[in-house]
C-alpha cells in the first residue's frame, strides 16, 4: 500500500524512471505543449516560439522532436517542446507512446516538463478532457488553455471558466491562437508557479485497483515521477502488449513478467478490464461539462455539414476528389518546373563562371561535375518538395485530407494499407522524395514503412526521358484503335510499378509486417481557414531538412559518380582523339573537331571506373539482354535515373544528345555488338530496360531519405536489395520469356 | 460496465454499421480486440452515449459518425462489433 503522495519525496533504491533531472536552478524550465490532434496546438506552439522552432528526432524512433526557446513576460526564457497530438496516455502509434514516455520520465533524452500547457479545443470540451484528465492525474503542474474561444462564441457555446477550474484544480486560459486572443493571459500564467491539481477523477473498479496496487508496490520511487503517476505506470505495464521497448527497457526485472501474467489472468476472469477506467473517466467528464458548458440547443447545420454534403457525396465526392487530386498532381509539375530549371540554370552559369576562372585539371573538374553537380541535383529536388508540402499543408489545415482519406480507405485497405497512404504514393508519381516524406501523417507504424517501402515503385518523372529514349527508339508510332503502341506501352509501363506496388505491400503486411488487426479510426475535424503563415512555415522547415539530411547523401554520392566516371584518364587512344580533335579546330573543321572530341568522350567514359564497373557487369546484365554499354548507364543512374540518356548519348558519341534526339535513337538501333557482329539492340530489350527502370532502386536521393525518414539503415538497405532484385528478375522473365515466344532477340 | 446490461443479449441488439445515414442511436456494448475496443471508447463511445450516422463513403467502406459533437470515421468490420439500441 502506498501513502498518501509527496510529489517531492526523495529518491532512493534502483530506479525505474531514468531520466535524470538536474537541479531546477542550473536547468532551463521546460514546458510542454499536449492535446489532441486538431486542437490547434501546433498554432499556439508557433505563436509562443514565433516560428522558430528546431526539428530533430526522438532517437531510434520516426517521431519528430519539435523544441523552441520562449520568453515570459518576466524576462525568463523557456524551452518549449511540441509533444505529438495524442488521444490518450494508452498508445496507439509510436507518436503517442512518445508522449506518455516523456510524461513519465521513461524517455532518457527528454525529461519530463516542468509545465504542461494543456490544449483544448473549447468547442468540444468534453472529448478533449479526456487525456486532459489522465495527464492531471499524473500530478504534475498543468495549465489548461481553452482554444477556439471565436468559434465557442460564433456557435452561442457559454464557458463558465470559473467552474471548470473549481472542478479541474488547475488555471484555465481561454485563448484563441489563431487570432491571438488571450496569448497574454496564457503567458502570465505559464510564468507562475502552478502547483499540480489535488482533484481526484477516476475510480478504478476495485479487482483492477488491487492488481494495480500491488504492482505499483514493486516500483521504486524515483524523484521525477509523482507518486500520483505510479498508479498510471503500473497501469501501462499492465496494458503493454509487448511491443513497448522502452517499458522493457525500465522496468525492473520481473516487474514486467508479472504484469503480463496478472494481466493474462485477467483476461480470463474480467472481461472488458482493459477499458475499465475510460467510463469512469467520461463520468466525470460529463459532470464537470454540465457544470462548465451550456450549448445551444438543437441542430446545427454548420458550414461544415454543407461542404461535406458535398465533398463526401457518392457521386460528387469522388469526382471532386479526381479533379483535385488532378489539379495538386498537375501544379506540382507546372509550379516546380521552371523553378527547377532555374536551378539548372543558374548551376550551369556558376559552372562555367569556374570553367572560365580555374584552369582545366582535376580541381575544375571536381568542383564543376562533382560539387556542383551535386549540389544542383539537391537543390532541384526542392521546388517539388516545397510545392508538394504547400498542398499537403492546405489539404492538412482545411481538413480536406481526413476525407481524401475516407474517399480512398476501401481502395487502399484491399492491399492492407489505409487511405492516408493514398496522397503519398499519388505525390510519387511525380518524385517518390516528397512522397516518402508526406507519410508522417501516417499512423500506424507498419503502414508507414510498407507505404514507405512500395512508393518508389510509382514511376516518377526522372524516368520519363528514360522511357521516352527506348520508347522513341524502338516502338513504331502505329495507332492501335483510338491510342498509339507508344502510349500503350507508356501506360504500361506506369501500370507495372502500380501493379509491384500493391505486390510487395501485399506481400509485405503478410509476412514481414505482422501484428493484431490494428484500428483505423479517424476524425473528420470541422472545415477550417487555413493557416497561410503555419504552412510556409512547414514548408520551409521541410525543405531546409531536405537539404541538410538528404543533401549530405547526395552530395557524396555525386561526388564518387563523378570520380568514377572522369578516372582513370582516357588513356592514350582518348588523348590522340583528343588532339587530332584540337588540331581540326585549328585547322578550321569546327564539325570534325565537335566530332572527335565525342569520340575522344565516349573512349574516356569506357576507360573510366565506370566503364570498368559496366565491363564488369556484362555477364550479371547479359541475361536481361543488356551489354556493356547500359551497364555503364545503370551505373551512372545512381546519381539520377535521367542521367542514363546522358551516358548513353557519351557513349554512342554523340554529345549533348538528348532523348528525343533522333541521332541517338539511330544508334540505339544500329548498335552492333562487336563479338556477334549482330545487332546489340532489340525492341525487346528496349522494354526489358524500361521494366529495369519501372523496378530498379537506383536513386540514391530516395536512399537518403528513407533513411531520414525511418531513422536507420535497416529499411533502405533493404528496399534497395528487395527492388533491385525484383527488377533483375522481371527483367529476366521480359527477355527470356519474349525470346522463348518468339517476340524478338 | 461493458457488459451485457438488464439481462438484454448484445447479439439482438443491432450493429453501428446497420444504422441508416441520419438514424440516431445510443450505444449499448463493444466488442472486438480489446486494445481496439479500448481506443474506440477512449474516443467518446461508452455506453450510454449517442450516435448518429451521418454517412458512408463512396466506396461504401468506412463510415462517418458523429458522437460527441465529433466526427470520426470507422470501417465497418469495427463498427460491427458495437451494439446500439436504436431510438
Amino acid at each position: 500500500m502506498s501513502a498518501p503522495a509527496d510529489p517531492r519525496l526523495a529518491a532512493g533504491g534502483p530506479a525505474l524512471v531514468t531520466a535524470e533531472a538536474p537541479p531546477r536552478a542550473e536547468r532551463r524550465r521546460t514546458i510542454a505543449i499536449l492535446g489532441n490532434p486538431n486542437s490547434g496546438k501546433s498554432t499556439l506552439f508557433n505563436v509562443l516560439t514565433r516560428l522558430r522552432a528546431k526539428v530533430g528526432n526522438y532517437p531510434g524512433v520516426t517521431v519528430e522532436k519539435k523544441v523552441g526557446g520562449c520568453e515570459l513576460p518576466s524576462g525568463r526564457r523557456v524551452d518549449v517542446i511540441d509533444l505529438p497530438g495524442s488521444y490518450s496516455l494508452q498508445p496507439n502509434s509510436p507518436d503517442e507512446t512518445i508522449v506518455r514516455d516523456v510524461l513519465l520520465g521513461l524517455q532518457d533524452d527528454t525529461p519530463p516538463p516542468d509545465l504542461i500547457v494543456f490544449v483544448v479545443d473549447a468547442t468540444h470540451v468534453d472529448r478533449h478532457l479526456y487525456l486532459a484528465l489522465q495527464v492531471l492525474e499524473l500530478g504534475r503542474p498543468v495549465v489548461l488553455a481553452l482554444n477556439m474561444m471565436d468559434a465557442v462564441r460564433e456557435q452561442g457555446i457559454t464557458i463558465h471558466v470559473e467552474a471548470l477550474e473549481r472542478d479541474l484544480g488547475v488555471p484555465v486560459v481561454p485563448i484563441s491562437a489563431k487570432k491571438g486572443e488571450g496569448i497574454g493571459d496564457l503567458r502570465r500564467t505559464m510564468d507562475r508557479d502552478v502547483e499540480p491539481s489535488t482533484r481526484r477523477f477516476r475510480q478504478w473498479p476495485p479487482h483492477l485497483q488491487r492488481v494495480l496496487h500491488r504492482l505499483e508496490s514493486r516500483l521504486p520511487r524515483h524523484e521525477t515521477l509523482p507518486d500520483r503517476a505510479r498508479l498510471d505506470l503500473a497501469l501501462a505495464l499492465l496494458l503493454d502488449d509487448g511491443e513497448d521497448d522502452q517499458l522493457a527497457r525500465h522496468a525492473p526485472p520481473g516487474v514486467l513478467d508479472d504484469a503480463r501474467v496478472l494481466a493474462r489472468r485477467m483476461d480470463a476472469t474480467s472481461r472488458g478490464w482493459r477499458s475499465d477506467d475510460v467510463e469512469g473517466r467520461y463520468e466525470a467528464i460529463e459532470e464537470i461539462v454540465r457544470r462548465a458548458v451550456t450549448a445551444p440547443g438543437g441542430k446545427q447545420d454548420r458550414v461544415r455539414d454543407r461542404f461535406d454534403r458535398v465533398l463526401t457525396h457518392r457521386v460528387l465526392g469522388p469526382v471532386l476528389f479526381v479533379l483535385i487530386m488532378g489539379a495538386i498532381f498537375q501544379s506540382v509539375f507546372a509550379w516546380a518546373q521552371p523553378a527547377m530549371d532555374l536551378i539548372d540554370r543558374a548551376m550551369r552559369a556558376l559552372g562555367g563562371g569556374i570553367e572560365g576562372v580555374l584552369p582545366a585539371g582535376p580541381v575544375r573538374s571536381l568542383l564543376v561535375s562533382g560539387i556542383i553537380a551535386g549540389v544542383g541535383a539537391t537543390l532541384t529536388f526542392v521546388p517539388q518538395i516545397a510545392v508538394l508540402f504547400f498542398f499537403l499543408g492546405v489539404l492538412e489545415d482545411t481538413g480536406y485530407m481526413a476525407r481524401a482519406a475516407f474517399i480512398m480507405d476501401r481502395l487502399m485497405g484491399r492491399v492492407g494499407l489505409s487511405g492516408r497512404s493514398f496522397i503519398p504514393l499519388l505525390s510519387s508519381f511525380a518524385c517518390a522524395i516528397p512522397g516518402v516524406m508526406a507519410t508522417r501523417t501516417i499512423d500506424n507504424r507498419r503502414d508507414r514503412l510498407v507505404t514507405i517501402l512500395v512508393a518508389p515503385f510509382m514511376s516518377c518523372s526522372a524516368r520519363l526521358p528514360v522511357y521516352a529514349l527506348l520508347i522513341g527508339a524502338f516502338v513504331p508510332n502505329v495507332w492501335v484503335g483510338f491510342v498509339t503502341l507508344p502510349g500503350i506501352t507508356l501506360f504500361s509501363m506506369y501500370l507495372i510499378g502500380v501493379l509491384a506496388a500493391v505486390g510487395v505491400a501485399a506481400v509485405l503486411k503478410r509476412t514481414l509486417m505482422k501484428g493484431g488487426r490494428p484500428l483505423y479510426v479517424m476524425e473528420l475535424p470541422p472545415y477550417r481557414m487555413p493557416s497561410w503563415r503555419s504552412i510556409f512555415a512547414s514548408v520551409w522547415e521541410r525543405s531546409m531538412l531536405f537539404v541538410k539530411n538528404a543533401g549530405s547523401v547526395i552530395l557524396a554520392v555525386s561526388i564518387v559518380l563523378w570520380f568514377l566516371a572522369s578516372y582513370p584518364k582516357g588513356g592514350p587512344e582518348a588523348a590522340a582523339l583528343e588532339s587530332r580533335a584540337q588540331a581540326a579546330e585549328l585547322a578550321g573543321r569546327p564539325a570534325e573537331g565537335k566530332q572527335l572530341k565525342q569520340e575522344a568522350a565516349g573512349v574516356a567514359l569506357e576507360n573510366s571506373f565506370a566503364g570498368r564497373v559496366g565491363r564488369a557487369l556484362e555477364p550479371a546484365i547479359r541475361p536481361l539482354g543488356f551489354d556493356w554499354r547500359i551497364g555503364i548507364g545503370l551505373v551512372t543512374s545512381l546519381a539520377a535515373r535521367e542521367v542514363m540518356v546522358s551516358t548513353m548519348a557519351t557513349v554512342f558519341h554523340l554529345g549533348n544528345a538528348d532523348e528525343h534526339s533522333a541521332s541517338l535513337r539511330e544508334e540505339l538501333r544500329g548498335a552492333v555488338d562487336p563479338r556477334t557482329g549482330r545487332k546489340a539492340y532489340s525492341p525487346l530489350i528496349g522494354i526489358s530496360l524500361m521494366v529495369f527502370y519501372v523496378l530498379a532502386c537506383q536513386c540514391m536521393s530516395t536512399v537518403a531519405v528513407v533513411r531520414r525518414e525511418t531513422n536507420s539503415w535497416r529499411w533502405p538497405i533493404f528496399m534497395l536489395v528487395m527492388m533491385n532484385v525484383l527488377a533483375w528478375m522481371a527483367s529476366f522473365a521480359v527477355f527470356q520469356g519474349g525470346r522463348a515466344l518468339g517476340l524478338g532477340s | 460496465m461493458n457488459d451485457p446490461v438488464d439481462g438484454i443479449d448484445p447479439a439482438a441488439l443491432r450493429t453501428l454499421d446497420s444504422l441508416e445515414p441520419g438514424e440516431s442511436a445510443t450505444i449499448a456494448h463493444l466488442a472486438g480486440e480489446p486494445a481496439n475496443v479500448r481506443r474506440i471508447m477512449e474516443l467518446g463511445l461508452v455506453p450510454g452515449t449517442d450516435v448518429r450516422l451521418i454517412r458512408r463513403a463512396p466506396l461504401g467502406d468506412p463510415i462517418e459518425f458523429s458522437v460527441r459533437d465529433v466526427r470520426l470515421s470507422l470501417r465497418r468490420i469495427e463498427a460491427a462489433g458495437i451494439r446500439v439500441s436504436a431510438r
